[in-house]
């Protein structure tokens, strides 16, 4: 128990502190990709906090993310959910990737992605939210029986001004197995490192490796039941990273329901581990030439 | 004879640390910073106790590939940065460079740090000690 949890210790404050600073939001993307060759191992997971007719449960999701050039991030998920009272399901697996058009940066910075899901019903990681609300209530055996292949397209705009960073993310997304038609949602957020200048010296608890923001997030129906917020779930979450150590950094999130629909609070909060390099060792491993 | 071993033993210490640099780095003729970028100067420049902080961040973000010495890992095709043909470059181009990357040729933009310290970068850049260059490396 002592040797795992050392391990475990030294796995997330790993020698040294902070790299190239992660973006602090959980459902919100900003304009930043992955560096080419770079895999990112992350590991989340989303609370629903319940009302009083529905369960309390936890939603854990893993993210690999690979930098397959500057200018494409490929990421596949593994996804599951417990809830209090009822069961533990494997919920499904996602694949999505992400294209930046422009090469420089611009006052606005577009980003494409496009994601694939196969996914149950029984799915409360609420990694974006879009149509109405997700079904909190419904005990696991009704959810997990509906299977959804879904297809999920995102324009990311994202901006830099004065180390602020703005993004706003718009969602539509199609159910290839059953006719919802299209359903949409969107995410917004704003962030910002807690100082701008670096220390001189190594530090852990240096502002300079917090950055602190806030996001929005929520439903924006669908062409079957009405494109709009009625019905829909919506949420205003601040958000803090910490980058504890050269490769690694910690994320926490409480979200704030502004709406009476899915869960009240959702807590989220993730841990993420980046292997610089990883490619050129692989390609090593494979002996190739790099 | 030992007047011949000590100028034969410095030519093969220059030529050991010529190979550890990037000799076959070419710089990318598209990649290059406007006009406004290039007479932007550094707002840290008289504060030179920020290098400090610059040489934590490029070890931070910048050793993978440049190397500890700023010389350049061949196998990343990275730049050797303490070319003439780099340290010439304005602080503005360097800020501005590194800001926007050149993500086609592996450079990943740099937007995601704070401006004093992609600033910070370049003032840690200019203390980076310039080689002798030979005129295999600028082609």
């Amino acid at each position: 128990m002592r040797r795992t949890s050392l391990a475990f210790f030294l796995l997330v404050f790993a020698v040294g502190v902070g790299m190239a600073q992660e973006s602090p939001y959980i459902v919100t993307y900003d304009h930043h990709l992955e560096e080419p060759g770079n895999l990112e191992i992350e590991t989340y997971t989303t609370l629903g906090i319940p009302r009083s007719n529905q369960s309390f449960y936890a939603a854990p999701w893993m993210e690999i993310e690979y930098g397959v050039t500057g200018r494409w991030t490929s990421e596949f998920y593994l996804e599951g959910q417990g809830t209090a009272g009822d069961s533990a399901v494997f919920t499904g697996w996602r694949w999505e990737n992400r294209f930046r058009p422009l090469k420089r940066e611009h006052w606005i910075n577009p980003v494409l992605y496009l994601e694939y899901e196969n996914t149950s019903e029984a799915s409360r990681i609420q990694k974006e939210i879009v149509g109405g609300a997700p079904d909190v209530e419904s005990p696991n055996s009704d959810l997990q029986s509906t299977k959804n292949h879904e297809l999920e397209g995102k324009l990311i705009l994202s901006s830099t001004v004065h180390d602020w960073n703005i993004a706003g993310n718009f969602i539509t997304e199609k159910n290839l197995s059953r006719g919802e038609g299209f359903e949409f949602g969107y995410a917004f957020g704003f962030s910002r490192p807690l100082a701008t200048l670096a220390s001189g010296t190594p530090c852990r608890f240096c502002r300079e490796n917090f950055i602190a923001g806030v996001e929005f997030y929520g439903g924006l129906g669908s062409t079957e039941d009405g494109v709009g917020v009625r019905d829909t779930a919506h949420y205003v979450a601040p958000v803090l990273s910490w980058q504890v150590s050269e490769n690694a950094s910690i994320h926490f999130s409480p979200g704030i329901a502004l709406t009476g629909q899915g869960s009240p609070v959702l807590i989220r909060f993730g841990y993420s581990y980046e292997v610089r390099g990883f490619g050129s060792k692989l390609s090593q491993w494979l002996g190739g030439k790099h | 004879m030992t007047g011949f071993l000590k100028p034969a033993l410095l030519v093969v210490i220059l030529q050991a640390a010529g190979l550890s640099q990037n000799t076959t780095y070419q710089q990318d003729p598209n990649w290059q910073a406007p006009g406004s970028a290039i007479s932007r100067a550094n707002p840290l420049a008289r504060r030179p106790d920020a290098a400090a902080g610059g040489q934590k961040l490029f070890h931070r973000n910048c050793v993978e590939c440049h190397g500890e010495d700023g010389s350049g890992l061949v196998k990343k095709h990275a730049a050797d940065l303490q070319l003439s043909v780099v340290q010439q470059q304005t602080d503005g181009t360097l800020f501005w460079k590194i800001t926007n990357g050149n993500p086609d040729r592996g450079m990943p933009p740099f937007s995601n740090l704070p401006e004093l310290q992609r600033w910070q970068i370049v003032l840690y850049l200019r203390s980076l000690k310039p080689s002798s260059d030979q005129p295999t490396k600028q082609k």
